[in-house]
């Protein structure tokens, strides 16, 4: 389905999803301003980074859970209805995984790349592990916490560019999970 | 578009309390969560007080921070009358965004819906 929204990738031809490329692989989609292709995005997030970058099944789910907050930002106060958002992935297989997500500016609640840091570290504040509000939770407790690099940036021409990247790096996220898992009896280690 | 399901059952406990199992199913996010939400609302608002419920996320895949803010505000509700709220039956992944936004400091998860049962009751 999500073949036709391809717009660029610096490869010449469709490689199987379980063969993990040797150079970087870089892919844009452009999506209507519309939460209803979300979906259709996690499921390509979630097979990308299972299958080309070398993360564990677990941080697959978690940068399919980034890229949803990201979208969702992009599309709620990004880009106006009629508009479109641009997702390009980059990943380095076996080293890192990035996602930039891109709106035009046009939405009714924009922010730019300075306010997005002003409400990033406000909400850190805010949201800690007790909080009862009913929004706010998604940029500082899942894309800030699940990213190694989280950077704003003003487009030319208008509009918001979102960098978050995650770094493979197996043996501390192993002492991480050991340390999750100690914490909470309910929380099972997910393996690839 | 996402698809989710939210049905209702009761579970037959001893005494006044009245005890609900909500079954979640599907992928809760942008593009659905808002008018499936309304429907633990009404549940909410129709039982009054000394509710108590359990969430079975067993066929649940996705949820996103919206859907998670929803959660924490039925929490809040359902205490403010007396009553508890659990979760069973989560899968890993579930569990996973729960502990990394907090919620799991607040709700319990159970890895089967007798135990969390026995917790609400």
């Amino acid at each position: 389905m999500f073949n036709n929204l391809v717009k660029y990738s610096d490869v010449n031809v469709i490689l199987p999803m379980d063969e993990k490329p040797n150079k970087p692989v870089k892919i844009t989609i452009t999506l209507p301003t519309d939460a209803y292709f979300l979906s259709g995005i996690r499921d390509f997030t979630l097979n990308m980074t299972k299958n080309m970058t070398g993360f564990s099944e677990q941080w697959s789910y978690r940068f399919q859970s980034v890229v949803d907050e990201l979208c969702n930002n992009a599309i709620e106060h990004g880009s106006a209805p009629g508009e479109e958002i641009i997702l390009t992935f980059i990943s380095k297989a076996d080293y890192s995984f990035e996602v930039v997500v891109e709106d035009t500016g046009t939405g009714i609640n924009k922010y730019t790349a300075e306010q997005m840091q002003e409400l990033l570290k406000e909400r850190e504040a805010v949201v800690g592990d007790r909080y009862m509000g009913l929004r706010g939770r998604g940029l500082p407790k899942i894309v800030a916490e699940w990213t190694d690099e989280l950077i704003f940036e003003d487009r030319d021409g208008g509009g918001l560019k979102v960098h978050a990247k995650k770094y493979l790096r197996k043996e501390e996220d192993e002492v991480i999970l050991a340390e999750d898992k100690k914490r909470d009896p309910t929380h099972i280690n997910l393996t690839a | 578009m996402a698809e989710a399901t939210i049905t209702f059952e009761d579970v037959q406990v001893d005494g006044d309390k009245q005890v609900k199992l909500i079954k979640v199913a599907g992928q809760l996010d942008e593009s659905n969560v808002d008018d499936e939400a309304k429907k633990i609302y009404k549940l909410i608002e129709d039982v009054g007080g000394n509710l108590s419920l359990i969430f079975d996320f067993s066929e649940l895949e996705y949820m996103n921070s919206k859907s998670i803010g929803y959660l924490t505000d039925w929490y809040s509700k359902v205490s403010a009358s007396g009553g508890k709220v659990a979760i069973a039956q989560a899968k890993s992944n579930i569990v996973d965004i729960l502990q990394v936004v907090g919620l799991t400091q607040l709700i319990n998860t159970f890895p089967s819906i007798e135990e969390a049962k026995v917790a609400v009751v």
